[in-house]
């Protein structure tokens, strides 16, 4: 310790550290650790029964040979398609619930339930929703506009739209407040100039809102990269075994099943890398790329 | 020294906190000891000089078989007064993660179910104990009186299972039965499925089910079929084909006999229509269909009797049709088993335990009266269980399976099941006719093979 410090300065030191220390050794413990062991583990063949055996890079290379890793890694990207989908939808919504009005605060509410919804619960109600025979959605269908709609979770052309589907629904509400917050901390002094040049209402909205937001578009846009990449729940729940042809496996749900379903923990290990560090350069790359288009202020 | 007392408290108190974080999973473990403690002593002092000794028991199941296993528990402890066994259930999807993860942190309960290629795994990684000087000294084990079939997949001779010392007790016997809704033949007219095996064939099968396929409300789909959730395993085996030769290790999908079977099953819903197609199927399974009395022919195991006998309608089983190539039948013969722990402090006990659910008379008794199982000893299973007055009448197909023509299930013998798994897993492209069973086999085969030998060899 440093002779200069006092003895009142060197006892608030203590207090700091002590405070300081269990979530520091908590996450030592429970976070650092686990995640270096499974660096270590990643070059080991281990069934959680017997010694682990060393395999250098083999389990890398596995996973590079095996099909069924590039099926769950398109899935994977293909359910991408619902981020720029569900931004433009909770864009509007927000904006539509940026006013005044009776009853806004419970519009607010009924908008945001999905996100405080159990994915399970959602994915289950979606089961039904979706069924081909006596699902809502196919009776809507047939009733109003007299199509006979497709197989929804059984047909694998349509199971990637149906998850997007559900992931649109349950994710508005949370990306629509992050809106809101945007939205209302947009100076009313910009419109009111714009205004005073003669701007109409999407001049207005494209070149004032839009930008003025981009922090907010680029907050969930990586959130959203994020997430898609770490979806598993929901295909645990709705696609049995990876769906039909194993349309529906994302990549966190192969190594699920690689871990829990064959214990074979190196594997597992070695794809969670692989996919640690895309995540890491796909979000690098956002950051650096959200130079050009990111307003800050 | 007293301003110095509140730093050394909480000095102290975060210690504590890091301490109970890590020793956490230890505390809750022990803790169900303490209140049982003062009822053994108890029965320590009428008893003699046996330790009151406490074993751990997990395994999975509907409500049914909990109810049933903490009555033969309390059963068990009124036999072993020394012993408390504490008894938990998991749901049968957590059941596989959950016991490995405890196995592999070094807290195995005592007694465990374990089945099929986990056993392997198990018996191969000395997880689970080698019971068989134990049974050589217990009364309860008469190997003549318990079904072979059902011993030998709890053998293990160092190197493969089905040989050599055992090392688990069958819980149950599964035969994976046919089964028909009566009713709906005799309002056909149609005369039903034979309990022999050989009499019935593909051919008759087929008729039947086309006289039982039904379109009640002309719309072009059927409401009711005459066959669902016909077995791959039943129809290959009976035609002479098999998945795999585990003598050799060689995956044998893509022999005649296996695709000329699965064109079999493909073909009842692909051309001829009497079978819920995959996306009937997907719709509503088959046995939704067969309990809603819209399925003419169907497949269970002794399990599905209690829901069964709640039908409305009358049901039976029957053997399943043989191949016309050969005459022959076959069924897959499931089985779950009771090991212990290599690790366990109390083998001896837990050894009872597991001897007593498995064999004692009593246990066997309510196990089948309830629908649960067919008696693993051989003289109760041929004789009250033959007359008990429940549906199926024809219970000696469950016999018949188990004795003559059932065979262990596919992944049964493996320690890695990928090799099936993705094999069940492109088999819709069969199922919903994009490919032919011939060209799919021709295709996976060696992808099978490739997993099969890294997973297995």
């Amino acid at each position: 310790m440093n002779a200069k410090l006092t003895g009142y300065r060197r006892k608030e030191l203590a207090w700091l550290y002590l405070f300081v220390a269990p979530p520091v050794l908590g996450f030592l413990l429970f976070g650092l650790a686990p995640i270096v062991f499974s660096i270590y583990i990643s070059f080991q063949k281990w069934d959680m029964l017997t010694e682990p055996q060393w395999v250098g890079l083999g389990n890398y290379n596995d996973i590079l040979n095996d099909g069924k890793v590039f099926i769950s890694m398109y899935n994977t990207v293909y359910l991408m398609i619902g981020i720029p989908i569900g931004m433009l939808l909770s864009l509007l919504l927000a904006i539509l619930m940026n006013r005044k009005f009776k009853g806004i605060s419970f519009m607010r509410t009924i908008y945001y339930l999905p996100v405080i919804s159990p994915i399970i619960a959602i994915s289950l109600l979606w089961q039904w929703i979706l069924n081909q025979d006596y699902g809502l959605l196919n009776n809507y269908l047939w009733d109003v506009f007299g199509i006979q709609g497709p197989n929804w979770l059984g047909d694998p052309n349509w199971v990637k739209p149906s998850l997007i589907l559900i992931g649109l629904w349950g994710g508005l509400g949370a990306n629509m407040v992050l809106y809101l917050a945007g939205l209302q901390s947009v100076s009313s002094t910009y419109y009111e100039a714009a205004e005073i040049d003669g701007a109409g209402a999407w001049h207005k909205f494209s070149k004032i809102t839009v930008p003025l937001l981009s922090p907010i578009h680029f907050f969930i846009l990586v959130m959203g990269v994020i997430g898609a990449f770490q979806t598993f729940s929901q295909i645990y729940v709705l696609a049995t075994d990876g769906g039909p042809e194993y349309s529906g496996a994302t990549i966190v749900f192969y190594i699920f099943q690689h871990a829990f379903k064959y214990f074979n923990m190196g594997y597992a290990s070695a794809a969670a890398w692989l996919l640690g560090v895309m995540i890491f350069i796909i979000t690098l790359l956002q950051f650096k790329l959200s130079k050009r288009w990111v307003y800050q202020d | 020294m007293k301003r110095n007392q509140p730093w050394v408290g909480t000095v102290v108190l975060s210690g504590m906190l890091v301490l109970s974080a890590c020793s956490g999973n230890n505390g809750p473990a022990e803790a169900p000891n303490a209140p049982t403690t003062p009822s053994n002593q108890e029965n320590t002092a009428t008893e003699g000089n046996k330790e009151p000794v406490t074993i751990e028991f997990m395994g999975h199941g509907n409500p049914n078989e909990k109810k049933i296993f903490e009555a033969l528990i309390a059963a068990f402890e009124e036999e072993y007064p020394n012993v408390t066994v504490k008894y938990t259930s998991v749901p049968p999807g957590e059941y596989s993660q959950k016991l490995t993860t405890l196995v592999s942190s070094g807290k195995a309960p005592d007694v465990f179910y374990v089945g099929g290629s986990e056993f392997y795994r198990f018996a191969e990684a000395g997880t689970v104990l080698n019971i068989q000087s134990f049974l050589d000294q217990t009364d309860l084990f008469h190997p003549d009186n318990v079904w072979e079939t059902a011993l030998n997949r709890y053998r293990y001779d160092g190197s493969n299972v089905g040989a050599g010392d055992l090392y688990g007790l069958p819980k149950d016997v599964g035969p994976w039965a046919f089964v028909y809704n009566k009713t709906l033949f005799e309002e056909a007219g149609v005369a039903p499925p034979p309990a022999e095996a050989g009499a019935w064939t593909w051919d008759d099968l087929l008729e039947a089910a086309q006289q039982l396929t039904i379109d009640e409300n002309g719309d072009g789909k059927p409401d009711q079929y005459g066959v669902g959730a016909y077995s791959l395993e039943s129809a290959v085996w009976g035609n002479g084909g098999q998945f795999i030769d585990y003598d050799t290790g060689t995956v044998m999908v893509d022999q005649p006999e296996f695709y000329e079977a699965m064109q079999y099953v493909a073909d009842l819903s692909l051309v001829h229509g009497v079978s819920p197609n995959q996306e009937a199927e997907q719709a509503l399974n088959a046995y939704t269909r067969f309990l809603n009395g819209k399925l003419a022919m169907f497949a269970m195991g002794p399990w599905d009797q209690p829901a069964f006998w709640e039908l409305p309608f009358e049901w039976d089983i029957a053997a399943w049709p043989a191949s016309p190539n050969t005459g022959e039948t076959a069924t897959w013969l499931g089985s779950m088993g009771l090991a212990i722990s290599a690790k366990s402090d109390h083998p001896q006990e837990a050894f009872d335990l597991a001897a007593f659910l498995s064999l004692d008379e009593d246990g066997q008794r309510e196990n089948y009266q309830l629908g649960q199982a067919v008696p693993n000893l051989i003289d109760m299973a041929r004789g009250e269980f033959l007359e008990q007055d429940k549906a199926p009448a024809s219970r000696q197909v469950f016999l018949d399976i188990i004795e003559d023509y059932g065979r262990p299930d596919v992944p049964a013998l493996s320690k890695d099941t990928q090799w099936i798994d993705t094999f069940w897993q492109d088999a819709s492209k069969v199922w919903n006719g994009n490919m032919s069973a011939k060209d799919f086999t021709a295709e996976i085969q060696p992808k099978m093979q490739e997993l099969y030998d890294k997973g297995n060899k």
